[in-house]
């Protein structure tokens, strides 16, 4: 009878200790929501975000807002900073990083430019890109090694310019026909996108060397965006069934997450993928205006 | 005990030899004596199955749920027996009716007095849904006017566009090869003969008012001076911004169609010399978008509740670009209103003044409602009796 009951007593405590170790995440899949970044006043809220960049130096977030012609800052706790507007110079901004000297530089799709905002002297430089004489129209921006890499939305090439404006690199994706829709810069490599037979990965050496494409294997009805995450696994976005995908270095696919709609952790017409330097899995939400950030 | 059995056995089998050839007799014969023999047999095609006299093998001769008394779904019931032909019709491009079922749209399911038993000639059957390829027009492709849809065309199935029976730059070459004397004086009949010129980039294969069948409308520079774009570089989507200079505007959105890629570029649409619209389009509008938006067409077909009729993509889509959502002409209000007016004006509050307190984005039409298709009724993004409602209006 004592025997008995001691084994109930411990059958109910060896289930109690496997509910109470169980990671948080278990139930709630691999991610989990952490915060959103948006203009608290909802009635100055952003209209079609389209990209977010991370100062990595001052830990702030800065989201482009597309439809209001604004950078609007974040801290690293989603806390707003600032809404800047250039003296409302700003045309259909589309993406941005920051130079060394902390000016910031902007693709501006409805001038075709790539426009330097310098804070100091209060004034936008705009630069019109030329390659081999032909007209580039900037889509993308990243600034890596003191050169800017811009996605060229009529070629769909990634093209790198030195401070000065001159033609460095190039990466393209050959005979594929549509051209990139995204890339991210690393330390070692260049990631790039393509919509390619349902979604294709190339990964270029910074020296232009294709070293892999990995097809997503029609995992993705409309993948727009692509990061590499801190194990080296890839993260892409699928603008049309809301949900991030995630393939291994070999391009096997591991899982997806997120779904559609437009309460917390849902997504609707998302346009941008990036991790941030603290681990966290940040995603521009054109759709929602805003950008949620999830973390394990 | 086992007497009993045996007896009862006994008049099973009796009532089970003197019901079968009355069961037979329903197959044939009887079926006759109402409906008229001559109707079924007076033709040059007969469907083995009334040649045959089995007509028990679609109909029913007491009750069914389907009209004509049919044993199953036409489409099911076609297959049943044409089960080598299914498995060939679902490859590639399908013809809508074939992917909708619709098997007795063109074929007669008894008689006919033409081939296949299609209900009348290829070109009657093809003008049923193509009517506005039949239009009388001064000149007509050899081919088409004699109804010879089929030389160029699959009735079924393709994995060619337009459901052509080879690459439409080959097709043309089978029958205009370099012994053609009108093609040796051109200079690119060796191209032409080699399959490299993409012949229906100015010519219509079926009827046109404008001599050797050019397509028409053209566009102006193929009128004037062909230099204006074969010139200098190779093709680019710069040299139709020089004239076309509100295309380029729109093709800086922050969503666009914007490539000069060979596969994407303007000429992916639009024929650079041309066409049937004055667009120049190489289709239909819906032809055009589905090449690369097949999924899209997909998921729609694949909805229970969608917007009915959207062939014309461009009636809310912006085809170069825009700065909307879905390149959408305007947001997700002012293209619904267009049509649903009283909806406009009398609906759950919308407008810029109603905001969606989870995004602070503006409420339109589209916040509930996906016009592409979903499986809700009224096309909602959720079920509408109380999972759409509560997503917003927590409290309640």
């Amino acid at each position: 009878m004592r025997k008995a009951k001691l084994i109930t007593v411990m059958c109910c405590i060896s289930i109690t200790m496997f509910f109470w170790l169980i990671p948080p995440s278990w139930g709630r899949g691999p991610w989990h929501w952490v915060m959103t970044l948006r203009q608290p006043k909802i009635k100055d809220a952003m209209i079609n975000p389209t990209a977010l960049y991370i100062d990595p130096h001052k830990g702030n977030y800065y989201v482009v807002d597309s439809g209001k012609d604004r950078l609007l800052s974040f801290d690293h706790k989603g806390k707003l900073l600032h809404i800047f507007t250039a003296g409302d110079e700003l045309d259909l901004p589309m993406d941005m990083t920051r130079g060394p000297h902390g000016n910031v530089w902007v693709v501006e799709k409805g001038k075709n430019s790539l426009s330097l905002i310098d804070l100091k002297a209060k004034k936008v430089v705009r630069h019109h890109l030329k390659v081999d004489g032909r007209k580039i129209y900037p889509h993308r921006v990243e600034l890596s090694g003191g050169l800017f890499y811009i996605l060229d939305k009529e070629s769909g090439d990634v093209f790198a310019f030195t401070p000065e404006m001159e033609l460095e690199k190039r990466y393209s994706c050959g005979d594929c026909s549509q051209g990139f829709i995204d890339f991210k810069v690393y330390k070692d490599i260049l990631l790039a996108l393509s919509m390619d037979q349902g979604g294709t990965i190339y990964e270029f050496s910074l020296d232009g060397q294709l070293k892999k494409r990995l097809s997503l294997d029609g995992r993705a009805l409309f993948p727009v965006s692509v990061c590499r995450g801190p194990s080296g696994y890839f993260y892409v976005l699928d603008r049309h069934d809301s949900r991030v995908l995630v393939f291994d270095k070999q391009g096997v696919f591991k899982y997806g997450f997120l779904e559609f709609g437009s309460s917390q952790g849902q997504l609707y017409y998302p346009i941008e993928i990036r991790f941030d330097p603290w681990g966290r899995l940040c995603v521009v939400e054109e759709g929602n205006a805003r950008v949620e950030v999830f973390a394990r | 005990m086992v007497e009993r059995l045996g007896i009862k056995m006994f008049f099973l089998v009796v009532l089970i030899c003197f019901l079968f050839p009355f069961y037979v007799n329903a197959s044939d014969e009887t079926c006759f004596k109402c409906h008229k023999k001559a109707a079924f047999f007076s033709a040059k095609v007969v469907h083995p199955p009334v040649r045959s006299e089995r007509c028990d093998r679609c109909h029913s001769p007491h009750v069914a749920r389907y009209k004509g008394l049919l044993r199953m779904r036409p489409v099911k019931l076609c297959f049943s027996c044409h089960e080598k032909e299914k498995k060939g019709f679902f490859e590639g491009l399908v013809h809508m009716p074939v992917e909708q079922g619709l098997c007795l749209k063109c074929h007669a399911p008894h008689k006919s007095s033409s081939s296949m038993l299609l209900r009348e000639s290829v070109s009657k059957t093809c003008a049923q849904c193509h009517e506005k390829l039949f239009e009388k027009k001064r000149y007509a492709h050899a081919p088409f006017k004699k109804g010879q849809c089929l030389r160029c065309h699959m009735p079924h199935n393709s994995k060619r566009p337009n459901l052509l029976v080879d690459d439409p730059k080959k097709l043309c070459v089978k029958c205009h090869n370099k012994r053609c004397p009108k093609l040796s004086s051109v200079k690119a009949s060796i191209n032409v003969a080699k399959g490299q010129v993409d012949c229906l980039s100015c010519h219509t294969p079926h009827a046109s008012s404008q001599a050797a069948l050019l397509r028409e409308f053209i566009h102006d520079p193929v009128k004037k001076d062909c230099s204006t774009c074969h010139s200098g570089s190779g093709p680019s989507p710069d040299k139709c911004f020089k004239c076309h200079k509100g295309v380029r505007d729109q093709m800086n959105m922050t969503h666009s169609h914007f490539s000069s890629r060979v596969g994407i570029s303007c000429t992916r649409c639009h024929s650079p010399h041309a066409g049937d619209d004055k667009n120049l389009l190489r289709g239909s509008e819906y032809q055009v978008c589905r090449n690369c938006h097949g999924g899209t067409y997909e998921r729609y077909k694949m909805s229970r509740y969608k917007h009915p009729d959207i062939k014309i993509c461009s009636g809310c889509h912006e085809p170069h670009g825009s700065k909307h959502l879905a390149m959408l002409k305007g947001n997700g209000t002012t293209m619904c209103v267009r049509c649903h007016e009283s909806q406009g004006k009398f609906t759950h509050p919308i407008g810029e003044d109603v905001l969606d307190r989870r995004t602070g984005q503006e409420v339109t039409c589209v916040t509930c409602h996906n016009p592409m298709g979903t499986e809700f009724k009224f096309e909602l993004v959720r079920e509408g009796k109380k999972d759409l409602c509560i997503v917003c209006h927590r409290a309640y």
